[in-house]
């Protein structure tokens, strides 16, 4: 790896303390110099300094293999979602070591999309399953046991029938606090030892907008290059891991507003603009798939899958009920283009019923 | 005439030579090794080096075959073929395809289709010969994890469907024995890089695999610019170790006669008082390929421009990315279960509409 000393790549003793008085000590510090400048600093000649520079990359490089070999059955390579039409159209669910967001506007259902997965991770493989712990970071605390229960209960009711069953499920979803960025990364640092001891099959951060949105004011120079540093350190540090264990990642993501041609989601007063996901183009980039959660009126609302490795644009409708997510029917035409995914409109709730005589029931959203 | 000073012997040695009086490295070859190390101030062995590594001359790059340039005429016969991507417009703005002792970039914003495309060429690079193909091998680098192994294996059987279907001869017959899902999976090598420096490190080795598989075609980098777009506190050494890289790929694609393809992302700048959307890794590194293709949407579709290249003129074609993989964009008679990308949107497209049939078009009969 990267930060890995020079003595242990197998370079000579002589040659790791000659290095090291230029400030040479690990093999990323290396590979960083062209190869003149390793010859005047290991004091070789032009040959050697390719010869060393080359055993160095072999200890660093990573294993070369066929695609063959990591052709897998599904059920080995995806997460299903228990959403026959969503699982359809991504060719098995979930990929596994991969990142998928999930983002839309409040109260459309991501929260209740992150306690729907931390549930089926949790089954057996017979039933869908991964048969393993979660990690669920909870940046808004917005992570509720009762639900994980009642949603737990209502969708697997011959399952979960005996209260051990319950339990037994409830104590392998693993919930972290985490309220600032120094938090969060620290978390991410200490992820590694947490997915081993846990038995992690699915790491789950909700949301990773929240709090780098708290205390990164874009506006102010240099406070966007910081974000977006952030940001990328965080993926690059949930991608390793999720390919390393070969675990599915998922994220959820919150809203701003677009105006103009541009991009980056700078907010301003004027033009009236659409909404679009947050976090910026540099932030489309990295996740491998994007859902986006999205309001038709105020109780129906639609997946549209935006951004995906294997599927094509496409929209499906649900609703939140006791058990969860609730794909509707068949009616599954797209409504809208597809668009750049960091650009894709995604519609709020523009009303807002209430009525009193209604007692709060399956249209609870989160 | 070469100097002593600018020759491939390690520095300590060049002082002691320098100081002893020579100055060319034909004063240092006319000498018998015990002479030249009394002279020199050199042990005996070090001597003997200094006129091996003399003697070998010209390992250094850009020295290769000193001397030895072709015609213009020998370039033409060469006649190296071009991968196909499987969108005859497409190819038609290429000149053929993604032409191979080059290098292409591909930008993009997320979710064009940059992996779907790279992914695509890495099927067409296998097509065997007698089907207009390259029959080589392709090298994935992945630095982003956006390949899932199922998408690959369903553009491969597309793509061995689409060869069954073409009339064939004995020796096409021949050939498809060995074009299979399983091949075409087997001879796609795939590396994946989680940082800078193990990109770094790939690239190191890379021409000794190349030379350890010669039947690899193509190479392909996805994507160049996540690695780089973290936190560099000093940002001219990630601009020099982009141009390292550069000169590395280049002189693979020249040397190993692959094609290499690579894809960048898109960043936001701020000029004139708007935000744009311009290709990532800054201004120096539109320089590094030698023809660079931007994937975007227009009006409803997907497009893909041509906008830097030495032979082709700038244009725009329209493509689509379908379950089988990377095709043209077209009016739509898809199977009841195969679904377009684009929801079917017919306004006069600009490409020219090349009026190849049979072996390019991809409309494969495959039911679901």
């Amino acid at each position: 790896m990267a930060s890995k000393k020079l003595r242990r790549a197998g370079v000579s003793q002589e040659l790791c303390e000659l290095l090291n008085r230029h400030h040479v000590e690990s093999c990323k510090d290396l590979l960083s110099l062209t190869p003149l400048e390793v010859m005047r600093v290991a004091g070789l000649s032009y040959q050697n300094a390719l010869a060393l520079m080359r055993s160095v990359s072999q200890h660093c490089a990573p294993p070369v293999t066929t695609l063959l070999e990591l052709w897998k059955p599904k059920s080995e390579s995806f997460f299903s979602t228990s959403l026959p039409a969503l699982d359809d159209f991504l060719r098995g669910g979930l990929p596994l070591g991969t990142i998928t967001e999930v983002a839309g506007p409040s109260g459309c259902g991501k929260t209740q999309m992150c306690v729907m997965l931390s549930v089926l991770a949790t089954l057996p493989r017979s039933l869908g399953g991964l048969d393993a712990g979660v990690v669920y970071i909870d940046t808004e605390s917005a992570f509720s046991a009762e639900r994980l229960v009642e949603m737990a209960q209502a969708r697997f009711p011959e399952h979960f029938s005996s209260r051990e069953r319950v339990l037994q499920m409830a104590s392998r979803v693993h919930v972290f606090r985490e309220l600032t960025c120094q938090d969060v990364l620290n978390r991410l640092d200490r992820l590694e030892v947490d997915i081993i001891s846990t038995k992690a099959g699915l790491v789950i951060l909700d949301s990773v907008a929240s709090v780098v949105r708290k205390e990164f004011d874009t506006t102010l120079p240099g406070n966007l290059a910081s974000r977006s540093n952030l940001l990328t350190q965080e993926a690059s540090t949930l991608k390793y891991l999720a390919h390393q264990f070969n675990i599915p990642v998922v994220l959820t993501n919150q809203i701003t507003t677009y105006l103009g041609n541009g991009g980056g989601g700078v907010p301003g007063e004027g033009d009236s603009g659409y909404v679009i996901a947050a976090l910026g183009n540099t932030w489309s980039h990295t996740v491998n798939t994007r859902l986006i959660v999205q309001y038709v009126d105020a109780r129906q609302r639609q997946i549209v899958i935006a951004k995906s490795p294997v599927a094509p644009y496409a929209v499906l409708n649900y609703t939140i009920q006791k058990e969860g997510i609730c794909l509707d029917g068949d009616n599954q035409e797209p409504m809208g283009e597809a668009r750049d995914p960091g650009l894709q409109p995604i519609r709020v709730r523009t009303e807002f019923k209430y009525s009193l005589s209604q007692a709060v029931g399956t249209d609870g959203g989160s | 005439m070469k100097p002593v000073s600018a020759s491939p012997l390690s520095p300590s040695v060049k002082v002691k030579l320098l100081n002893a009086g020579f100055l060319t490295s034909e004063e240092l070859l006319q000498l018998k090794p015990l002479q030249l190390s009394k002279e020199g101030g050199l042990s005996l062995e070090e001597a003997l080096e200094v006129q091996q590594i003399l003697r070998e001359g010209v390992d250094l790059p850009g020295e290769g075959g000193a001397g030895l340039g072709s015609t213009a005429l020998e370039l033409l016969q060469q006649e190296e073929r071009s991968i196909v991507t499987f969108c005859s417009s497409l190819d038609a703005a290429l000149g053929g395809g993604v032409p191979v002792g080059k290098t292409t970039e591909l930008c993009g914003t997320p979710g064009m289709g940059k992996t779907q495309l790279c992914l695509q060429l890495c099927i067409d690079v296998q097509i065997p010969e007698c089907f207009g193909g390259l029959g080589g091998e392709a090298v994935f680098v992945d630095t982003e994890g956006s390949l899932v192994v199922q998408r690959v294996a369903d553009m491969a059987q597309a793509a061995v469907q689409h060869c069954c279907l073409q009339d064939q001869d004995a020796e096409q017959r021949d050939a498809l024995k060995d074009f299979t899902t399983e091949s075409l999976l087997g001879h796609l090598y795939l590396m994946r890089c989680h940082d800078y420096v193990e990109l770094l490190a790939q690239v190191q080795l890379l021409p000794d695999f190349l030379v350890k598989n010669p039947k690899v075609r193509l190479l392909v980098i996805d994507s160049l610019a996540f690695p780089f777009r973290r936190h560099f506190e000093d940002l001219s050494v990630r601009t020099r170790l982009l141009s390292g890289l550069a000169q590395q790929l280049i002189r693979m694609a020249c040397q190993h006669r692959v094609a290499v393809v690579w894809t960048n992302q898109m960043t936001s700048q701020l000029r004139g008082g708007q935000w744009e959307l311009v290709p990532a890794l800054g201004e120096s590194w539109g320089h590094s390929a030698t023809q660079r293709l931007l994937l975007h949407w227009s009006g409803g579709r997907r497009l893909a421009s041509v906008f830097k290249s030495p032979s082709q003129s700038e244009s725009s074609v329209a493509y689509s990315v379908t379950r089988e993989g990377f095709r043209d964009a077209g009016p739509l008679a898809s199977s009841p279960s195969g679904r377009e990308q684009d929801s079917s949107r017919q306004s006069e497209s600009k490409q020219d509409s090349s009026s190849q049939s049979g072996s390019k078009r991809p409309r494969t009969q495959e039911g679901q």
